[in-house]
């Protein structure tokens, strides 16, 4: 049987580091699916994918609101922060990956395994081998053992909470040594669903990975999480199934309404875009540089937010009006060559230096 | 906020015309949604007839936003079809005015000499579905103009009165403010209150325009007023107070939708707040009316329905009830004609659609003041350019102004104002920012990043000043019928008499020399101009000034102490018609200047515990069908 306890606070960074690179790694798939959707079309599917992008950002505030409860340093600018697409997310008997691309069936089926709930068959099962695919990016292996990796998110935080519970019978008062002057407070940070909880202490630890988790997956196997809000595994199940959940409905049995969801209306973006795909000094090239550029000015504010400055985040709102607009204006171009291949931003991080024109 | 799928398919004519309602409303905008969710919450049953489109799905709300973005005259009304059922006057409508010659080439019949280009919304949610949200309270001395400035006359209850519904007013369409930045001219709140989500933060065009004239001193009526940008209160989304309600906090109600959707809940700075907020951080009568739904007493609603005559037993004067004409395609005139019962009948259409609805009915009241003492806030735009660039067009519309001249002993002898600052620009009166590029392109032949550079140079540094401005009752002002007017249903069209008031020119003509005196301080270039040919030129002492109105209709039903002296009660309550409402602005003895929503919200709530005490006194007369 393989272990992986939490049982000293570098190893509760590392664990919390991990979580916030998770949280982030699914917004830019989030996003690049949401607004290669052309615009004032698919209402219905716009609205589910951009509920679930917000709350991504909301686990990614808690995550450090976590980390620095415990006395870490939140760092978005760290190298490899943002993973390298195709990339895998952890997940037991399927291996998927998930990829930066245009809103389609399959983009949901990758959506679907992201949030999929469910606890690891047993305790033995809870964290895997990894295979020997070498080339695939790799998330949220456990901390120290590079080889093994849990087989869900929910197992993942799972260990997180046994860790906050051993090291908090261990240490009592100097596990939350955390600045409270740190912590994002619901003066700062709104989400659309759940409201940000500021970490003290191990209750609202586990508040906050209880609101992580819920809002992914449901909670005791139903579709609504503790605010009777539907979980985001049942969110993009309403656009598989192009019908709404309502309030009551059991999983697998939506009687809401009908969504009407248009799959051509949407750019035809390429996959996993690289910079490398455009034509050197194009003007394509340029806008995904500066794109990446400021994106990683995004990421660095974030960083000082989460160090201190929470207030920054009341200005990141028009930030994210810039992110969209910059990533659709290179979704709406074709790829010069590619016959009918459109471009797309990259999130290649860092950002080069001196790469953007 | 959940509303619920079938709401509007679910009520057929069939069914309304049998059942014997607790009440029927007519009109499912702000006034009728709050009296419906207000009875519907104590189990009654309501009926709503609503003479526009609209359903409450998501999918309606976001096709208006569609229209809106794609039309190239961006008015008031641009999210809404035409509908020639149950038309509503836009503001392109407005012509200039030969004397003797009305002008009916629109909705509205125009007699005069004033030609207005105030509107109101004719779809579910009504006028709330173009407002700006704007949601001031009035001033206790606007309650008591006769005694206090021999004007106008005393509202039969005063600002004490009235403030636990202010508050209940501000819950229920939820308002934004801070009480520090609104006690003022006497606006009183208990001890601890705060509002349900804190302020709107001020933008940095309102602190540019601060930090020019925070402290500058005007004398009016021997009287001294220091000035400051203050923030408006409004019925917007923003962070929620954690000390409201006791410290239990409000949560925010966001977008109406038949299905789960989190949007809403919090402005995101999105600048068309009018006539439309793309994610409904802005509220509108439909999150009331979703509410409504879900209370225990039935409600149903019909929507394309236009009451077209309200019946009285000529014995009792009692409403018996009230016929309507019900289309199904808003270009056709074919319909089908019906009835409605209910104990009690409520007016909600707002101050025009009321008063046409009770004189096509032939009921003038017996005071004869139906229709009488229209009024709306006169608007006087004032626009400059900036020394420096200051931001504008960052949203929301309107965060903040100068509210110090709204009230003082000068109302004896001119009419009160508050001055808006635009943080759309020159928007309303030059159509900023679309007019601009325009001319730049056209007339100028900029290109490229000339033409950016000069975008934001001429863009950033505007600043239009709106003053909204007093305007008393005066009876010649006025709605009449006349059949030679009708609309295709065959209902007779509002025609309007209207002049502006020598008090409120006096208002004017001071605003106009203020706007100039706080340009000066900021060392602004003044570009104001008001063009003779403009259907809203009025010329007061020799000077011209164009004038636009301000879509707050009230008037003409007023509430007073006796039937000579009004047409409703202190509760809205017909004086003629003891089991009728008329409800909403045309209640309003005056107006002073606080935008009008927030008070009808507050009359609106009042009055439902009165229609609750009529209610439990009078004996059901039949059983109600279940459906």
């Amino acid at each position: 049987m393989t272990t992986a306890k939490i049982t000293t606070v570098k190893r509760l960074h590392e664990y919390l580091h991990a979580a916030m690179k998770i949280e982030h790694a699914t917004i830019p798939p989030y996003l690049t699916a949401l607004y290669s959707i052309h615009p004032q079309t698919n209402s219905d599917a716009v609205h589910v994918i951009r509920v679930v992008a917000v709350e991504e950002m909301l686990h990614l505030t808690l995550a450090a609101n976590l980390l620095n409860a415990v006395g870490g340093t939140p760092d978005l600018t760290a190298p490899e922060f943002v993973p390298t697409y195709p990339t895998k997310l952890p997940d037991g008997e399927d291996d998927f990956e998930v990829s930066r691309e245009r809103f389609s069936k399959d983009c949901i089926k990758t959506f679907l395994n992201i949030e999929r709930p469910g606890k690891a068959a047993d305790e033995a099962s809870r964290i895997v081998t990894m295979d020997e695919d070498a080339g695939v990016s790799m998330l949220a292996t456990v901390p120290g053992e590079p080889e093994l990796r849990f087989y869900s998110i929910g197992e993942f935080y799972t260990e997180i909470k046994r860790g906050l519970k051993y090291l908090r019978d261990e240490l009592h008062d100097d596990l939350f040594i955390g600045n409270p002057a740190r912590q994002v407070g619901p003066e700062y940070y709104y989400s659309g669903g759940g409201e940000v909880i500021v970490v003290t202490d191990f209750d609202t630890a586990c508040e906050a990975i209880d609101l992580i988790t819920e809002q992914g997956e449901g909670l005791g196997g139903g579709i609504h999480d503790d605010e009777n809000e539907l979980a985001h595994y049942y969110r993009f199940k309403q656009i598989k199934n192009e019908r709404y959940y309502e309030s009551g409905d059991e999983p697998g049995h939506p009687t809401g309404p009908e969504l009407s969801i248009d799959w051509d209306a949407v750019y035809p973006i390429k996959a996993n875009a690289c910079v490398d795909d455009y034509p050197d000094g194009s003007e394509l090239q340029e806008a995904a540089l500066r794109f990446n550029a400021s994106y990683a000015d995004f990421l660095r504010l974030l960083t000082r937010a989460y160090t201190g400055n929470p207030q920054l985040l009341l200005g990141a709102v028009a930030d994210m009006f810039r992110i969209r607009t910059t990533m659709t204006q290179l979704m709406r171009n074709p790829i010069p060559g590619q016959h009918g291949v459109n471009a797309a931003p990259t999130f290649e991080m860092p950002v080069l230096v001196g790469a953007a024109a | 906020m959940i509303f619920p799928v079938d709401a509007v398919e679910r009520t057929d004519h069939e069914t309304a015309s049998t059942n014997v309602y607790d009440a029927v409303v007519v009109g499912a905008g702000v006034s009728g949604a709050i009296v419906a969710n207000e009875l519907s919450k104590a189990g009654k049953s309501v009926l709503i007839l609503e003479a526009g489109i609209g359903d409450g799905t998501l999918e309606s709300y976001e096709s208006y936003v569609r229209q809106f973005y794609a039309t190239a005259f961006k008015d008031n009304q641009s999210p809404y079809p035409p509908n020639a059922d149950a038309p509503m006057p836009r503001g392109p409508d407005a012509r200039k005015i030969r004397p003797g010659q009305p002008d009916a080439s629109a909705y509205l019949v125009q007699n005069g000499p004033f030609s207005t280009d105030t509107t109101y919304t004719r779809v579910l949610g009504g006028t709330t579905m173009h407002w700006e949200a704007k949601a001031l309270r009035m001033l206790p001395q606007d309650f008591n103009m006769r005694s206090e400035f021999s004007q106008a006359q005393d509202w039969p209850l005063g600002y004490d009165d009235l403030e636990p519904h202010y508050r209940d007013a501000e819950r229920e369409i939820g308002v934004s403010a801070d009480v520090e930045d609104q006690a003022y001219l006497g606006m009183t709140f208990p001890e601890g209150y705060v509002f349900p989500m804190r302020r709107i933060p001020l933008s940095y065009l309102d602190k540019t325009v601060a930090a020019g004239i925070d402290g500058t001193r005007v004398e009016l009526d021997g009287h001294h007023y220091e000035l400051k940008v203050r923030s408006f209160p409004q019925a917007r989304n923003g962070i929620p107070n954690p000390d409201y309600d006791g410290g239990n906090g409000y949560a925010p109600i966001g977008a109406v939708s038949t299905h789960q959707v989190d949007e809403g809940g919090r402005c995101q700075g999105n600048n068309n707040c009018v006539p439309i907020c793309p994610i409904q951080a802005k509220y509108h009568a439909g999150k009331t009316l979703a509410q409504a739904l879900q209370n225990k007493g039935r409600v149903h609603i019909l929507n394309k329905t236009v009451a077209c005559k309200v019946h009285i037993d000529p014995d009792t004067g009692r409403v018996t009830e009230i016929e309507y004409k019900s289309y199904g395609d808003p270009s056709s005139p074919e319909h089908v004609v019906g009835t409605v019962r209910a104990k009690i009948f409520v007016l909600g259409a707002n101050a025009i659609e009321n008063a046409r609805l009770m004189l096509a009915s032939g009921l003038p009241s017996t005071s004869g003041l139906v229709g009488r003492n229209l009024m709306d806030h006169a608007y006087l735009l004032s626009w400059a350019l900036l020394p420096e660039v200051a931001g504008t067009m960052r949203g929301t519309n309107c965060t903040g102004g100068i509210t110090d001249l709204r009230g003082g002993s000068f109302r004896r002898r001119q009419a009160a104002f508050g001055v808006d600052i635009h943080n759309d620009g020159w928007g309303w009166a030059m159509g900023s920012p679309y007019t601009d590029l325009i001319n730049l392109v056209d007339a100028q032949n900029r290109f490229g990043p000339a033409l950016r550079r000069d975008l934001i140079d001429r863009i950033s540094r505007q600043l239009q000043l709106a003053f909204m401005i007093e305007v008393l009752p005066s009876e010649s002002n006025r709605v009449t019928v006349d059949p030679s007017y009708k609309d295709q249903l065959g209902n007779m069209r509002p025609v309007i008499t209207y002049n502006i008031p020598e008090y409120t020119m006096r208002g004017v003509a001071y605003a106009r020399e203020f706007a100039r005196k706080l340009y000066q301080r900021l060392g602004a270039a003044d570009y104001t101009m008001y063009d003779p040919t403009d259907y809203g030129y009025v010329s007061y002492e020799g000077v011209g000034y164009v004038i636009r109105g301000g879509n707050h209709l009230a008037g003409t039903h007023i509430m007073g102490t006796t039937k000579k002296n009004s047409v409703v009660d202190s509760n809205q309550r017909s004086w003629d018609h003891r089991n009728l409402y008329l409800v909403g602005g045309g209640s309003m003895p005056s107006i002073g200047t606080a935008n009008v929503t927030l008070t009808i919200a507050a009359l609106c709530l009042r009055t439902a515990q009165q229609m609750l005490r009529d209610l439990d006194k009078q004996a059901a007369p039949r059983e109600l069908a279940t459906h």
